[in-house]
């Protein structure tokens, strides 16, 4: 992900050595938020496709899975409970997304730092 | 790489170690280091690079054990939800009818009347039997010890994961000294001649 190369006499000071560290951390921090979005995302296309299909239904009692068994609930109560766990995760998702935006902004600050400092001797692009 | 557990490092700028993890030691000169270790350049490297083994196998084991407790903590909210519906279906004096799996693709239908009581497995082929009371509170509290742990073996991650970064960087200045040494060496030899 980031490496120096050149045979440049560049110093590195701790400063340096902790801003690349920091942007490493963030950088991490950046694919883990991502794939967490993605799960947030598809959890909540399922809860959207679930109420969709219960409003097709004219059952009255729906199998609703509760751990890991389908428990027989009433048509209102499993509406009310995709409603809750849609609202849940879409608190989650929104979270999720600001702390990638800030991630990001603190990503370009350092690379303007980083490679003010270093030039062509880093690379903090992804490969 | 030892991995017995020690005192928890304050947060100052320079941490010996932390849980058994050394950290790497930051090179403000290459040449001092070099004088320091008393190696020449390639032991030095292979010295590093080795510690860079070393620090990837570790990662490695940390990775798997995140990747546990990410998978147990959901379970553990699952097993709350089912005492939580239970508990719910007893107030309202109803009984709970629900499909379960009896084999892989077969499902039996159960009827659970005034659930007093649940089992719940705690490993090690043994099933205790607790009221929905204990049995929430027991849950709620594996939940909060699996995520305290889970912080602690995130930092770890970050950590380690520090270290690697400063090895890496110290691999490749050493790297560039070397070049750079050659270079001059070979201009002033070049000059000489």
């Amino acid at each position: 992900m980031q490496q120096a190369g050149g045979g440049s006499e560049t110093e590195v000071t701790w400063e340096d050595q902790q801003n690349i560290n920091k942007f490493g951390r963030l950088n991490n921090r950046y694919h883990e938020l991502e794939d967490e979005i993605r799960i947030a995302k598809e959890a909540n296309e399922n809860f959207e496709d679930a109420s969709n299909e219960l409003i097709l239904t004219d059952e009255e009692v729906v199998r609703f899975q509760i751990g890991e068994v389908f428990a027989h609930v009433p048509k209102d109560e499993v509406e009310m409970r995709i409603e809750k766990m849609t609202e849940t995760t879409s608190k989650h998702l929104e979270k999720l997304k600001d702390e990638k935006d800030a991630v990001v902004a603190q990503m370009a600050d350092l690379k303007k730092v980083l490679y003010a400092k270093f030039k062509d001797s880093i690379n903090l692009e992804e490969d | 790489m030892a991995t017995s557990s020690s005192p928890p490092q304050s947060d100052t700028e320079v941490v010996a170690e932390r849980r058994g993890i050394p950290a790497a030691s930051f090179v403000k000169d290459v040449q001092a280091y070099l004088n320091q270790l008393g190696l020449d350049v390639n032991s030095t490297l292979a010295f590093q690079q080795e510690r860079l083994q070393q620090y990837k196998m570790v990662e490695m084991k940390l990775l798997a054990q995140q990747r546990d407790l990410q998978a147990k903590i959901p379970d553990i909210e699952k097993c709350l939800d089912v005492v939580a519906t239970l508990q719910a279906k007893k107030d309202t004096d109803e009984a709970l009818l629900t499909d379960f799996e009896v084999s892989e693709g077969i499902y039996s239908r159960a009827r659970i009347e005034n659930a007093d009581s649940v089992c719940l497995w705690l490993g090690a082929n043994v099933m205790l039997e607790y009221s929905c009371e204990e049995a929430t509170s027991l849950l709620q509290n594996n939940l909060e010890n699996a995520k305290a742990s889970l912080e602690v073996l995130v930092a770890d991650l970050q950590f380690l994961r520090d270290q690697v970064t400063i090895t890496q960087v110290t691999i490749a200045r050493v790297y560039n000294w070397d070049v750079h040494q050659r270079r001059v060496r070979q201009a002033s030899s070049s000059q000489d001649s």
